[in-house]
C-alpha cells in the first residue's frame, strides 16, 4: 500500500506539472499550428511573466494581488505577442522565423537579467494558497492544486473560445482559407495577430502561474522553451486536446517516471518523445485545421 | 575569367588562412582554430538542412563522438593525428547511420525534434559516462604527434595548421559531393520529392547517404576540436552549441556551403572574442545580430552577393511544415 | 558586364577587411615559436564567471580580491599590481579559452579564480605547461591540486565537507539511517561519498540514495517522497545555486521540513540562495568553513568592511578570494622575481593564513587544512543567516 500512496502522489504531481506545461505550450501551439509560425521566443516570454511575479507579489500578499498580477502578465504578453506578429510579419521561411525569433529571445533575456540580476529568484504564492493538505497520508502543496484547477479552467475557455464562438469561427476559417474570409471584409492580419497575442499571453499567464514552482532566473526561458515544444510536438500542432494530451505526457514522464526509473531520468523526457515521433510523426492529438497537415 | 573567380578567390582566402600563424600571437590563432573546427561542423549541418531540406539540430551528437574517440585513443592508443581522425570519422560515421536510420523516416519539423532528442541525449550520455570523464570532461589528451614515432606537437600554430588541413579537407569533401549526382538529389529531395521518384531514385536512400555523411562530415570536425583543445567536455556538445551551429546556416545563408562558414565565424568571434570586451553581454549583440540580419541579409551572407554561386542556392523557403 | 561583380564584390571584400584589420590590430605577432616575454610588470589574472548561472558567485569572488587590494593600497607583497579579469562563463568550453588567453596572450605572473571544477580540471595541463601558479578560490574537485606545484587552493575540497558532517550526524541519530540525495554529477558524487564514508566510519546506516539529473530538475518530488518512505531518520543532501533554491523550497511544501532533519553541504543555504528560500531553509544545518555571522574579531572587521564597500553581506566565495589575495601578498613579499616559477616556489613557503573563517595553512596537497563549522539557519535581525553552532571535528 506505501508503494501505491507514494506514486499517487507522483501521479498527481504529473497532472500538476502537466497543467503548467499546458498554460506555456498551448499558445506556441496554436500560433505555430494555425499560423505556420515558428516562435522561439516564447520562453523568453513565460521568463516575462515570471519575473512580472517577481516584482508585484510580495510575501503573503492576497488573492486580489495575485489576479491583478495575472492581468499585468497576460496585458504584458499580448503585446509582446502583437509585437512579435509585427516583426515576423513578411517572414514566411520557418528557419528565418527561428533565427528571427531567437535573436529577441536572447534581447530579451539580456534585458531581464539587466533588470533582476543573475540570482535566483523565488516568488511567494498568494497567503491563502501558502500551505499544503493531507492527501491520503502525504503532504501535498495547496499551490498545486490550485494549478489544476486554473489551468484545466483555461484550457475549457480556450476550447469553448475556438470551437463554439463566432471569433473562433474565423480563426479557423482564416486558416483554412485565409482568401474567403479576406473576401467577406474581415482583415485577416487582425486576426492572426490577435492569435499571436492569445497565445503569447497565455505563455505569459502560465509563467507567472509557474513561478512559484520554478522560480525565476536566467535560463529558465531556454527550459521552459524546450519543454514546451517537446510537448507540442508530442500533442500534435494547433491543436488544444493535442497540447493538453502532450502536456499530461511530459509531465507525467517527468514525475511519474523518473519516480519508477530513477536511473534513467535524465533520457526519459527525449526517449519518450523520440519515441512518439517515430511512431506518430503528426503527433498524438494533430489538428486539422494546421497548414502543416492541410498544405501539399 | 568570370568562371575563375571563385577559384582564385578561394586559393586567396586558403592563402590568408595558412599564414595566420605567421601574423597572429598565440590567442588568436587559438581562436581561430576553434572557428574553423565549428565552421566544419556548420557546413556539414549545411548539407543537410540547406541541401538536403533536413533541418538538423542533432549533428552535435556525431561532433562529439568525433571529439570523444579522437581523445580516447590519445589517450589510450596512439597520439597519431591521422589514427585520431581516422577513427573519430569512423566511429562517427557508423553511430550517424544507425541513428540516421530511423530519423531520416521523418522530415520537418519532426526531424528537428527527433535530432534534437538525438544530441540531447548524446549529450546527457556524455555528462553520465566515467569513461569519459562524465560531467568533468576527457582530460589528460597527449599531445599529438604527426609522424609514427615523432615529437608532440605543442605550439599553437602547428596545430592550427593540422586543423586548417581537416577543415579544407572536409569542405572540399562537402562541395565535391554537392555538385555529384547525389548532391542533386540531395536538392531534389528538398525541392520535389516526387520527381525523384518519378526518376527512379529512393528519397530514403538518398537521405541516408546525405546523413551518414554529414555525421562523418561533423565527427571530423570534433577530431579536430579535440587536438586543439586537447580537452572535451560534455558542455562542448550541449543543446547551445548545436542551435547556434544551425543559426549560423541561416545566418550565412543555407545552402551555400560557403556562406554558413563566414556565419561560423561571425557567431564564434562575436560571442567568444567581441563578449570580452562587452562585459558579458555578448547574446546581447548576438541576438541583435540575427534580428538585424534577417531584414538586411534576406538570403544570408552568401545571399548578399549571389554571383555565379558555388552551389545552387535556395530556391524554395525553408518549410518545416511537411509532416508527409 | 564587367561591372557587376567588382561592385558585388565591394561589400564583402570591405566587411572582410575591416575584420582583418581589427584582429591583425589586436594580435600581431607569431605563434610558432615558444616567445615567453617577461615583463617588470606584476600581472595577476582574475578568472571568474561574469556570465552564466555562476555569474553571482563570480560577483563575490571579484569584490573579495578588490576589498584585499583596496586595504592594501593596490599592492601585493609591496609590489604594484594590475588585475586583468577574463570571463570563466559556465563550464569548461568558455573557462579554458578564458582561463589560456591570460596565459599565453596578457602574459599574468599568477591566476586567481575558477568556480567551476570541470573547468579547473581543464586548465590543469596549461597552467603546468606554462609555469602560471592557479590559486584555486572555488572549484572543489577532491584531486584537482594532486601532482602539479602550479596548483593552489583557498577554497576547500568537496569530500571533506562531506565527511565533516558523518560524525554529527550520527550521534544526531543515534542509531538511525540516514537518506543522501544529491546532484547527479562529479561533485555531487564527492559530497556524498565523502560523507557516506564518515558517517558510516561512525556506525551510521545508509537508508537509500538518490542522484537527481544535475541542472534540469525542477521537481523533487519523486525523490522526496522516497526519502520519506525510506524510513530514515534524516537526510543527508548537496545542492547548490538554483537547485538548492528548489530543493530547499519542495522540501518544506512537501512536508518533510521540520519532521526529518536536513543536514547539508553549507552552499544549500549560502549567500542570495538563502535570501531566496526564505524561511523555508528555518532550521537546516549546514557544514562550511565560513559564515558571514562567525562570532570573531577577525570576521566581524571583515564584514563591516566588506558591507561598507559593496552594501551587501560577504559570502563565504567572498572569503575565499580574499584569502587568495592574502596568499598572493605573502608569497610576493619574500620573492624579488616576479615570474610564475618564482610565485610558484614563494607559495610553498607560505605559513598561517590570517583570515576571516580563522586561522590555516595549506596541507601537503596544497588545500587548506582548515575547521569546518556546523551552521543553522536562523532569522536575524537582518533577514535569515548562518548561525554557528560548533566546529566540527576534523
Amino acid at each position: 500500500m506505501g508503494w501505491l500512496d507514494a506514486n499517487l502522489i507522483s501521479l498527481l504531481n504529473g497532472v500538476a506539472l502537466a497543467g503548467l506545461l499546458f498554460l506555456v505550450a498551448v499558445g506556441l501551439s496554436l500560433v505555430f499550428g494555425t499560423m505556420d509560425v515558428l516562435n522561439l521566443a516564447h520562453g523568453a516570454v513565460s521568463l516575462l511573466g515570471a519575473y512580472l511575479g517577481v516584482a508585484l507579489l510580495d510575501p503573503g500578499h492576497g488573492l486580489g494581488a495575485y489576479a491583478l498580477a495575472a492581468l499585468v502578465a497576460m496585458v504584458c504578453g499580448v503585446a509582446a505577442g502583437l509585437l512579435l506578429t509585427v516583426l515576423t510579419q513578411g517572414v514566411r521561411d520557418h528557419l528565418r522565423q527561428a533565427l528571427l525569433t531567437l535573436g529577441v529571445a536572447l534581447v530579451a533575456a539580456d534585458l531581464l537579467r539587466e533588470a533582476f540580476g543573475a540570482d535566483v529568484r523565488s516568488v511567494p504564492p498568494p497567503a491563502l494558497l501558502d500551505g499544503s493538505v493531507d492527501l491520503a497520508g502525504q503532504t501535498y502543496p495547496t499551490y498545486r492544486l490550485w494549478v489544476i484547477g486554473a489551468s484545466t479552467v483555461v484550457g475549457l475557455v480556450l476550447y469553448v473560445l475556438l470551437e463554439r464562438t463566432q471569433m473562433g469561427a474565423v480563426v479557423r476559417a482564416t486558416v483554412a482559407d485565409r482568401a474567403m474570409v479576406e473576401a467577406l471584409g474581415i482583415r485577416t492580419s487582425w486576426v492572426l495577430g490577435g492569435v499571436f497575442g492569445l497565445g503569447a499571453g497565455l505563455a505569459s499567464l502560465g509563467g507567472l502561474m509557474a513561478s512559484p514552482v520554478l522560480g525565476a532566473q536566467p535560463g529558465l526561458d531556454n527550459t521552459v522553451l524546450l519543454l514546451a515544444l517537446v510537448v507540442v510536438v508530442i500533442g500534435g500542432l494547433g491543436s488544444i486536446r493535442g497540447a493538453v494530451l502532450g502536456a499530461l505526457l511530459v509531465g507525467e514522464v517527468q514525475t511519474l517516471g523518473v519516480s519508477l526509473l530513477p536511473e534513467q531520468a535524465s533520457f526519459l523526457l527525449f526517449g519518450a518523445m523520440a519515441l512518439v515521433l517515430l511512431v506518430r510523426p503528426a503527433g498524438l492529438l494533430p489538428s486539422a485545421f494546421s497548414p502543416a497537415v492541410t498544405a501539399r | 575569367m568570370k568562371r575563375w573567380l571563385p577559384m582564385l578567390g578561394g586559393i586567396a582566402v586558403l592563402l590568408v588562412l595558412a599564414a595566420l600563424p605567421l601574423l597572429l600571437t598565440a590567442y588568436p590563432v587559438s581562436v581561430a582554430s576553434r572557428i574553423l573546427a565549428f565552421a566544419l561542423l556548420v557546413v556539414s549541418v549545411d548539407l543537410l538542412t540547406g541541401l538536403t531540406g533536413l533541418p538538423s539540430l542533432g549533428q552535435i551528437a556525431y561532433f562529439g563522438v568525433g571529439a570523444y574517440t579522437a581523445g580516447l585513443v590519445g589517450i589510450h592508443w596512439t597520439s597519431n593525428l591521422v589514427v585520431q581522425l581516422g577513427c573519430g570519422v569512423a566511429v562517427a560515421l557508423v553511430v550517424a547511420a544507425v541513428t540516421g536510420a530511423l530519423a531520416v523516416r521523418t522530415s520537418g519539423v519532426v526531424f528537428l525534434m527527433v535530432t534534437l532528442a538525438i544530441g540531447e541525449l548524446t549529450h546527457r550520455v556524455a555528462d553520465g559516462m566515467t569513461l569519459v570523464g562524465a560531467s568533468n570532461g576527457l582530460a589528460g589528451i597527449p599531445g599529438p604527434t604527426l609522424l609514427p614515432g615523432g615529437e608532440p606537437i605543442v605550439l599553437v600554430g602547428y596545430l592550427y595548421w593540422w586543423v586548417l588541413a581537416v577543415s579544407v579537407l572536409g569542405f572540399t569533401a562537402a562541395v565535391i559531393v554537392s555538385r555529384s549526382p547525389l548532391g542533386r538529389s540531395m536538392r531534389a529531395v528538398r525541392e520535389s520529392p516526387t520527381r525523384l521518384a518519378a526518376v527512379g531514385q529512393r528519397g530514403y536512400a538518398v537521405k541516408l547517404v546525405a546523413y551518414a555523411f554529414a555525421g562523418a562530415l561533423a565527427g571530423a570536425a570534433g577530431t579536430a576540436w579535440a587536438v586543439q583543445a586537447r580537452f572535451v567536455s560534455p558542455g562542448d556538445i550541449a543543446f547551445s552549441v548545436s542551435a547556434l551551429a544551425l543559426l549560423s546556416v541561416v545566418l550565412g545563408g543555407a545552402g551555400t556551403l560557403w556562406g554558413p562558414v563566414l556565419g561560423a565565424a561571425v557567431v564564434v568571434l562575436v560571442r567568444d572574442w567581441l563578449s570580452g570586451y562587452l562585459d558579458g553581454h555578448g547574446e546581447l549583440v548576438l541576438g541583435l545580430l540575427f534580428v538585424v540580419a534577417v531584414f538586411l541579409l534576406p538570403r544570408g551572407i552568401a545571399g548578399a552577393r549571389a554571383w555565379r554561386p558555388a552551389v545552387a542556392p535556395p530556391s524554395a523557403p525553408h518549410s518545416l511544415g511537411s509532416i508527409a | 558586364m564587367t561591372r557587376r561583380p567588382a561592385r558585388r564584390l565591394r561589400r564583402p571584400a570591405v566587411a572582410a577587411g575591416l575584420i582583418a584589420l581589427t584582429v591583425a590590430v589586436t594580435g600581431c605577432g607569431n605563434s610558432l615559436s615558444d616567445a615567453s616575454a617577461s615583463s617588470d610588470e606584476l600581472k595577476i589574472g582574475l578568472v571568474v564567471p561574469a556570465s552564466g548561472v555562476y555569474e553571482p558567485l563570480g560577483t563575490d569572488l571579484t569584490r573579495g580580491f578588490e576589498l584585499y587590494l583596496d586595504e592594501h593600497d593596490g599592492k601585493l607583497g609591496g609590489k604594484d599590481v594590475t588585475v586583468v579579469k577574463a570571463d570563466e562563463g559556465e563550464g569548461p568550453d568558455t573557462g579554458v579559452p578564458a582561463t589560456s588567453k591570460l596565459v599565453t596572450q596578457d602574459r599574468v605572473s599568477a591566476l586567481v579564480g575558477i568556480v567551476n571544477s570541470a573547468t579547473a580540471l581543464g586548465v590543469k595541463d596549461v597552467v603546468t605547461q606554462n609555469k602560471v601558479p592557479l590559486i584555486v578560490a572555488n572549484a572543489g574537485a577532491n584531486d584537482l591540486t594532486d601532482g602539479s606545484p602550479y596548483l593552489w587552493r583557498t577554497s576547500f575540497t568537496n569530500g571533506a565537507i562531506g565527511a565533516s558532517l558523518g560524525q554529527e550526524v550520527a550521534d544526531q541519530v543515534g542509531g538511525g539511517s540516514v537518506y543522501v540525495i544529491a546532484a547527479d554529477y562529479a561533485a555531487g558524487h564527492e559530497y556524498a561519498d565523502g560523507f557516506k564514508s564518515a558517517f558510516e566510519a561512525a556506525g551510521g546506516k545508509i537508508a537509500g540514495e538518490s542522484y537527481t539529473p544535475f541542472g534540469t530538475t525542477s521537481d523533487w518530488q519523486p525523490f522526496l517522497t522516497k526519502a520519506k518512505s525510506s524510513g530514515a531518520k534524516a537526510v543527508f543532501a548537496f545542492y547548490a545555486g538554483a537547485e538548492a533554491v528548489g530543493f530547499v523550497k519542495q522540501y518544506s511544501a512537501f512536508g518533510l521540513a521540520g519532521k526529518l532533519p536536513l543536514y547539508a553541504a553549507g552552499f544549500l543555504t549560502e549567500g542570495g540562495v538563502l535570501a531566496a528560500e526564505g524561511k523555508d531553509a528555518l532550521g537546516i544545518r549546514t557544514s562550511l568553513h565560513y559564515s558571514n555571522l562567525l562570532d570573531t574579531p577577525e570576521n566581524k572587521t571583515f564584514v563591516e568592511a566588506y558591507t561598507a564597500a559593496y552594501d551587501a553581506p560577504p559570502t563565504v566565495y567572498a572569503v575565499q578570494a580574499y584569502d587568495a589575495a592574502a596568499v598572493l601578498d605573502q608569497a610576493l613579499a619574500t620573492s624579488d622575481a616576479v615570474d610564475g616559477e618564482a610565485i610558484a616556489k614563494a607559495l610553498s613557503n607560505v605559513g598561517e593564513v590570517d583570515s576571516p573563517r580563522g586561522a590555516w595553512s595549506f596541507d601537503d596537497d596544497h588545500n587548506p587544512a582548515q575547521p569546518y563549522f556546523l551552521r543553522e539557519v536562523e532569522a536575524t535581525d537582518s533577514g535569515f543567516g548562518n548561525v554557528v553552532l560548533s566546529t566540527l571535528a576534523e
